[in-house]
């Protein structure tokens, strides 16, 4: 007796158009920052299109947009067919399709108004990022009560990867948005310092991993062997991988802090399994590479097999780079420059894009029953997008790597070749101009793909219905029907997969991040280190609106070249009232950990103003709304309690007073630009109190309070 | 695919099938396995080596580096007798110099216009072309003013990042600024030095 159903084939529908949508916006925001980079003044002198701003909205639109939604489509259409079911609960699916798609809106209203908790990948303030733990919840659920109607009583190796995506992620993402709020769009982290660091870095690393490495793995094993009508190469192969992948690849969050103030041990156990992860990433690559043998004269036809082939080559490319960045030597040369974000785009544009398309080709013409409108256009796609992806990645190669040996070169008596830092900005500007073209003709290959996908839809036929599918019930577990070798077994019982695959993440995330909560975070108490003051917080708070983070350090790595440059190297204690912390990961412009006292007040007025009067060819945005907008100093009472809460040393009166306090502070350095000619009244604007954060910024080691 | 590869794949496969995807029961490549083991290996050493081992910490590593660039300064230093801080005369005798002179500009319209302003007339910094000195007005404490800066007050100090001789002929370029009264001078401040 065999049970009739129809797959839920609306929902993968729904969620690849989305995907297809967004992509296109996450692409665009792509070329328009890259192209702010090459010439400032596509920054358009307003708030909301500044590249500080901008450049998270198009980090966001990219993982959870694009990837996200695409990861989405190929769960439902995979699973529904590998457990053949229908989904548990359409209302579910579609909770979590329109709730998503809310999410991101907001995201996109939110992150250029300068709503953001200035952590990469986790700006989302509070409100979004708890909606985006309850949609978590929603797609968990359904996804685990398919699991239990299911037909097939074996999990096939793609379940396994959706698994580990869906309890990780869970992991990952709620841990690192605890946060309390101060109004309804601003809030703080609970961490500070070095925890928040390594926290976000575990967090900013498995995202990597578990929302653009192991849900496309899942969707590779699906797709490709699909595509190319050829059975899986290795089971064992698939075990191998799976395993030491998910094992692995959680502790290696520390090699995006070598040289920083994060404790030794942390950042070699970081490299340590960083070098070990080439293995478990290249067996994915492998197995659906051979998986093709026998097919390769399809792949010179078949523009779907050519972007997985591809797709999988950067994926070896980029899990091979990796670990290679992540040798302390290496790093050294490589952390802060273009060679990463280079890296990180080996990875989005050559695997995760190309696979959404390889399953976007495969997938239409098989959900709107029609064939597809134009192979030779999406051979075309193919081509110019893998043009565009090898410009891109080699541009900032040499961009990286000519900036990275700038900025360490000295001469024999031990002097900074290049110290004007902006030098070292003006010889890259034009790879700037390469690398945008590259984006630019991958963007293009885009377009040709929603032109070809449209017309393809177009042409459907009238009237198509979910797939019917129909299959024998599932008979109750017995160690006779689970199978012989142990794994075997174990793809038949879920909950026990499951439970086995959280306790493979939780070994590292333990072992990394709980001595964080028992040695005071990594920092001594020290009373030399004071916390902000109100003006300063309130400062420091615009820094993060401003995202001068997404071009900014403030992390002076213990490196001979970097402290000539910046001075002493940065201490931990110098964070630990920083909730969040902004070490940063990416010097566009200059450290900005001791740049308090080093130029006046004046300079920093000026040069917000407009950067080039006072550094000809900055690429830097100008922030002049910065002297037209007020202070809202009533909030910074509220700010204080709150920070307070948090375990930061002030007194009751500071916060009892921090409004005055706040005003006065502001009035001194208000005073002071004006006796220079800077317009009068200017003491209530936001300005002040960022230079009032700027100046503050090394203090507590000029003034010795660290050693 | 040939008769013979159907029938190995017969005989690999593992008799799995989803959805019409079949898996085959192929070893791990031995390539891969080798590598996998090298790997995990590497980096048990890795971390052995720096955390057991004697690997030095990063703090360690500064300081050797810094020890050895002391020394490599001390070396140099010596070889080229040492360059000594210019006396009074001789940063006059430069001021003079129109090769020194012309040198100093081009340090200055890069390091020193953003707040001296293009001919020294003062704007986030003082009018260097006045008669009035903070820091007095003699060469010598010029050539001090800019090596150490007033970092208090904002003036970089330029020690670190120029050459000597650049500083010299920055110097050299103050000193051709005296007396030149550029449109839009900054209000004197400091002491009136009525010779120099
Ligand atoms: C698009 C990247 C970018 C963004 C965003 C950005 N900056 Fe910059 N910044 C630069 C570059 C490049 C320089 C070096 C050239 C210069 O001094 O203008 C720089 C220099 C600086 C300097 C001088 C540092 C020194 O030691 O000379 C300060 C201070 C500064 N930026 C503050 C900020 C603040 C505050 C924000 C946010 C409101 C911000 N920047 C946003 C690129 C950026
Ligand atoms: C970031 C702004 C800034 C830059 C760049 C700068 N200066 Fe200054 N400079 C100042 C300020 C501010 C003062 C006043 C210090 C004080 O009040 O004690 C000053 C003072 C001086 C003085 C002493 C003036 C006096 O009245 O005694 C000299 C000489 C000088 N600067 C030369 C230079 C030279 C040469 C350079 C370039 C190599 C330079 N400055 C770059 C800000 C700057």
């Amino acid at each position: 007796m065999s049970d009739k159903f129809r797959y839920d084939d609306d929902i993968s529908k729904k969620f690849l158009l989305a995907t297809l949508l967004w992509g296109a916006v996450a692409l665009l925001l792509g070329v328009l920052i890259a192209t702010q980079l090459a010439d400032w003044r596509l920054n358009l002198g307003l708030p909301w299109t500044s590249f500080g701003r901008l450049r998270p909205l198009h980090t966001n639109a990219a993982i959870f947009a694009f990837a996200g939604n695409g990861v989405f489509a190929a769960i439902y259409y995979s699973s529904q067919r590998l457990l053949k079911t229908r989904m548990y609960s359409d209302l579910l699916s579609r909770v979590h399709f329109w709730g998503w798609q809310a999410v991101i809106v907001a995201a996109a209203v939110t992150l250029p108004l300068g709503l953001t908790v200035g952590k990469e990948y986790a700006e989302l303030e509070w409100p979004i990022a708890w909606a985006v733990n309850g949609l978590w919840v929603v797609f968990a659920v359904n996804f685990f009560q398919t699991l239990r109607v299911r037909r097939e009583r074996h999990l096939y190796v793609a379940i396994w990867f959706y698994i580990a995506t869906i309890v990780t992620v869970a992991v990952l993402h709620v841990m690192n948005t605890i946060q309390i709020p101060v109004s309804f769009w601003k809030s703080y982290p609970v961490y500070a310092g070095v925890q928040d660091a390594l926290i976000q870095w575990w967090y900013g690393h498995n995202a990597v991993a578990f929302v653009l490495t192991t849900p496309f793995l899942g969707l590779m094993y699906y797709f490709l062997p699909k595509a190319a009508e050829r059975p899986v190469y290795s089971y064992r192969l698939s075990i191998v991988h799976f395993w030491s992948l998910v094992f692995i690849y959680i502790w290696a969050g520390p090699h995006h802090l070598l040289y920083t103030a994060l404790p030794d041990w942390a950042q070699t156990v970081g490299v340590a399994f960083s070098l070990m992860l080439i293995a478990p990433s290249w067996g994915g690559m492998i197995n659906g590479l051979l998986t093709l043998r026998g097919a390769w004269d399809r792949v010179r036809k078949e523009p779907v097999l050519k972007f997985f082939v591809a797709a999988l080559t950067f994926y070896g490319m980029a899990t091979f780079e990796g670990p290679l960045l992540s040798i302390k030597s290496v790093s050294a040369l490589g952390h802060y420059t273009d060679w990463i974000v280079g890296h990180v785009h080996g990875g989005a544009l050559g695997w995760n894009g190309f696979m959404i398309f390889g399953m976007a080709y495969w997938l239409v013409p098989r959900l709107w029953k029609t064939p597809l409108y134009s192979t030779g256009m999406a051979n075309a796609h193919f081509w110019i997008g893998f043009l565009g992806t090898v410009t891109y990645l080699v541009s900032l190669w040499v961009a990286g790597i000519t900036q990275g040996l700038m900025w360490g070169a000295t001469d024999i008596a031990g002097k900074l070749v290049y110290p004007d830092f902006v030098e070292t900005v003006l010889r890259i500007v034009p790879l700037y101009w390469v690398r945008m073209a590259g984006g630019l003709l991958y963007f293009s290959g885009y377009l040709l793909m929603l032109v070809n996908l449209v017309l393809t839809v177009r042409r459907a036929p009238a009237g198509v219905q979910d797939e019917a599918a129909s299959a024998p019930p599932l008979v109750p577990a017995t160690v006779g029907n689970l199978g012989g070798r142990p794994h075997r077994m174990l793809e038949g019982l879920p909950g026990l997969f499951t439970v086995l695959t959280l306790l493979a993440i939780l070994v590292g995330t333990v072992l990394e991040i709980a001595p964080t909560f028992f040695s005071g975070g990594f920092a001594p108490e020290t009373p030399g280190v004071k916390p902000y003051t109100g003006l300063q917080l309130h400062g420091r708070d615009l820094y993060v609106r401003e995202g001068c983070y997404t071009c900014h350090s403030q992390m002076i790595r213990a490196l001979p070249a970097e402290v000539k440059r910046y001075g002493e190297y940065s201490r931990a204690e110098e964070s630990m009232y920083d909730h969040p912390f902004q070490w940063g990961s990416k010097r566009t412009g200059p450290d900005l950990a001791r740049v308090g006292g080093k130029y006046p007040d004046l300079w920093h007025y000026r040069h917000m103003m407009e950067p080039r009067d006072l550094v000809p060819g900055s690429i830097m945005p100008s922030y002049s709304w910065l002297a037209k907008d007020k202070t809202d100093f009533e909030i910074i009472a509220r700010k204080l309690a709150v920070m307070k809460k948090l375990g930061v040393p002030y007194a009751d009166d500071d916060v009892r007073l921090a409004v005055e306090d706040a005003r006065r502070e502001a009035r001194r350095i208000g005073r002071g630009l004006e006796a220079q000619g800077v317009k009068p009244g200017i003491e209530d604007m936001e300005i002040v109190a960022l230079i009032a954060y700027l100046q503050r910024l090394g203090e507590d080691f000029r003034k010795g309070g660290v050693k | 695919m040939s008769a013979k590869e159907k029938r190995i794949e017969e005989v690999k496969s593992t008799g799995h099938v989803y959805d019409g995807i079949e898996e085959l029961d192929h070893p791990p490549p031995p390539w891969f396995v080798a590598m996998f083991y090298l790997t995990v290996a590497i980096g048990l050493a890795y971390y052995a080596y720096y955390e057991i081992g004697p690997g030095p910490t990063q703090g360690q590593e500064l300081q050797a580096e810094r020890r050895k660039e002391e020394l490599a300064e001390l070396t140099s230093l010596a070889a080229s007798g040492g360059s000594k801080i210019p006396s009074e005369d001789e940063l006059q005798a430069m001021g003079k110099d129109p090769g020194r002179r012309s040198a100093g500009a081009a340090v200055f319209s890069t390091k020193c216009a953003s707040c001296h302003g293009n001919r020294g007339e003062g704007g986030i910094g003082p009018n260097l072309t006045d008669r009035h000195w903070i820091h007095g007005g003699r060469l010598t404490d010029v050539f001090n003013v800019i090596t150490q800066g007033v970092p208090v007050k904002g003036m970089p100090p330029w020690g670190a990042l120029l050459k000597q001789e650049e500083v010299e002929g920055v110097t050299a370029f103050v000193a051709s600024l005296a007396g030149t009264n550029p449109p839009g001078g900054k209000a004197p401040q400091g002491e009136l030095v009525e010779k120099r």
